[in-house]
């Protein structure tokens, strides 16, 4: 069954460039979906529309029975907290610690008062630090998020994710501002806690191995077009080569 | 291979080392004629006297110490205004900033606006004048005084960190609203402790500033050692004005000794 049901989506930005031209997507449970595509073929844009952090023009999204493209603010904001999303440039807060960054994926279920004083929950804490535990950043704790290296920050970025209970993870390119070996060391770890705690992903990546090596299926993307999406399985490398030629 | 086209060296093209020499003299000749205007002929030379007579009068603000113990409490007053004064206009700043930031202003038509007219009407008028109109709404004493300089630290410091929230980076902004936080927390997470350290910075050197302000206050009436500076000055006292001075400087440099250890601790 499906979580995660995208159809016939589009985007238009300001300027007049049209970014997604009618996609459709589903993401089934467990399941983890790669979105291939170069840059402009309109992968990070389907992600964002995902969690409206940008306002798709037409189109439905269904997560879980429920259509977000139809949500008001309020609504909107409950339904983001079930949307875990893991950043290119990971988007840490730098002057805080890395704990202080896990548990601020608990900011949309806490308090406002509870959150300016940084009183979290003394659960939620035993969580976040099970959670460094498990991405491997336990060691680091107390450091401020500026001082680690770029895949032990992505580390924290999959655990701050994580802090939200997502029914879904919404995953851009997360490899793009690490080196390969690192890269595949973040890919191997978002599969890994993708299986066990259950939860399907939504991953955009432009490297076609990258594509191949961890996903359960692929969906092409180019100039805002879907132009494959198949299991991984069934699919060749010299297949994937498509996203590399331009339509024209 | 050189380019034929360009001969010589052509960061120095020779035409625009003139017009910048020309724009030069001319700049000088104008400042120094008005100087010649409103120095040489606007000072009464006669009235000035001889080198000697210049040197006796600067030796009557030779201080008396004795003054001095008298001068303690309306300079420890002069502290408290700036620091009152600094405290409101930080309390005061943030909404306004939050509003005058183009990325973060709720409703862009209205309060990005009106976050900016308040800046610019704080910027744009002096201290002296807010304190001259508390003074006629409120009486003499510190309370205006303290209004008037948290008035005009407002805008600056709005300013300032208006600025730092526009250049805030998006990245920990977009994180906080992918995860469901409410407006204020976005704010306070996303932007709040990308701009910690110049907000930082401008208080404490708003502080400064306001220590400056504040011992002038009393000259219309705002409470603190200006007041006691304009009395002793229309008895004719030199000598107290003179000490007075001394207070007002050593003051200053004490507060700039205090401020630059708190920033480097802080930031």
């Amino acid at each position: 069954m499906a979580v995660l049901e995208i159809s016939q989506l589009k985007k238009v930005y300001p300027g007049g460039e049209a970014a997604l031209k009618g996609v459709d997507v589903s993401v089934d449970a467990q399941e983890v979906v790669v979105l291939l595509g170069l840059s402009g073929s309109g992968k990070s844009t389907l992600l964002r529309c995902v969690n409206r952090l940008v306002e798709p023009d037409s189109g439905s999204i269904v997560l879980d029975g429920v259509d977000i493209t139809a949500l008001d603010k309020s609504a909107l904001r409950q339904t983001r907290r079930s949307m875990g999303m893991i950043f290119q440039e990971f988007n840490l807060i730098d002057r805080l610690s890395v704990l202080e960054n896990v548990l601020s994926g608990t900011l949309g279920t806490t308090s406002t008062l509870r959150g300016i004083f940084r009183a979290f929950h003394q659960e939620d804490i035993q969580r976040a630090l099970g959670l460094c535990e498990r991405v491997g950043i336990i060691d680091h704790i107390k450091k401020r998020a500026d001082q680690l290296s770029g895949g032990q920050r992505q580390r924290v970025g999959i655990a701050r994710a994580l802090m939200q209970h997502p029914k879904i993870l919404l995953v851009d390119e997360p490899t793009s501002a690490l080196d390969p070996k690192i890269g595949r060391e973040v890919m191997d770890l978002l599969t890994e806690v993708s299986r066990e705690l259950k939860i399907p992903m939504l991953v955009s990546v432009h490297d076609i191995h990258l594509a191949k090596n961890y996903s359960d299926r692929i969906v092409g993307l180019q100039g805002g077009e879907k132009i494959f999406d198949q299991p991984t399985s069934s699919i060749e490398i010299e297949e994937l080569d498509q996203i590399y030629h331009t339509a024209e | 291979m050189t380019n034929a086209a360009i001969t010589g060296n052509p960061l120095r093209d020779p035409k625009k080392i003139a017009r910048k020499y020309i724009s030069i003299a001319i700049f000088a000749v104008i400042v120094l004629y008005i100087g010649k205007i409103i120095i040489l002929d606007g000072t009464d030379w006669e009235r000035l006297g001889s080198v000697e007579e210049v040197i006796k009068t600067v030796l009557f603000f030779v201080p008396d110490f004795a003054f001095f113990p008298e001068t303690v409490v309306p300079l420890l007053e002069t502290l408290l205004i700036a620091f009152w004064g600094t405290a409101l206009a930080v309390i005061l700043c943030l909404p306004i900033a939050y509003m005058a930031a183009r990325n973060v202003t709720p409703f862009p038509w209205i309060t990005y606006p009106l976050g900016r007219c308040l800046i610019v009407l704080s910027r744009s008028t002096h201290e002296i004048i807010f304190a001259l109109i508390y003074i006629s709404a409120l009486g003499l004493g510190p309370l205006p005084g303290i209004l008037a300089l948290a008035s005009r630290s407002l805008g600056f410091m709005a300013k300032t960190t208006s600025e730092a929230i526009e250049n805030a980076s998006p990245g920990p902004i977009e994180a906080m609203e992918a995860l469901g936080a409410n407006r204020f927390l976005v704010f306070f997470y996303g932007v709040m402790p990308q701009i910690f350290p110049i907000f930082v910075g401008n208080v404490i050197f708003q502080l400064d500033i306001n220590i400056r302000r504040a011992s002038i206050l009393g000259l219309v009436g705002g409470g603190g050692i200006g007041l006691m500076f304009a009395q002793v000055m229309q008895n004719l006292q030199y000598d107290r004005a003179g000490t007075i001075v001394v207070g007002i400087t050593s003051m200053v440099i004490i507060g700039e000794f205090i401020s630059n250890r708190i920033r480097a601790r802080l930031v």
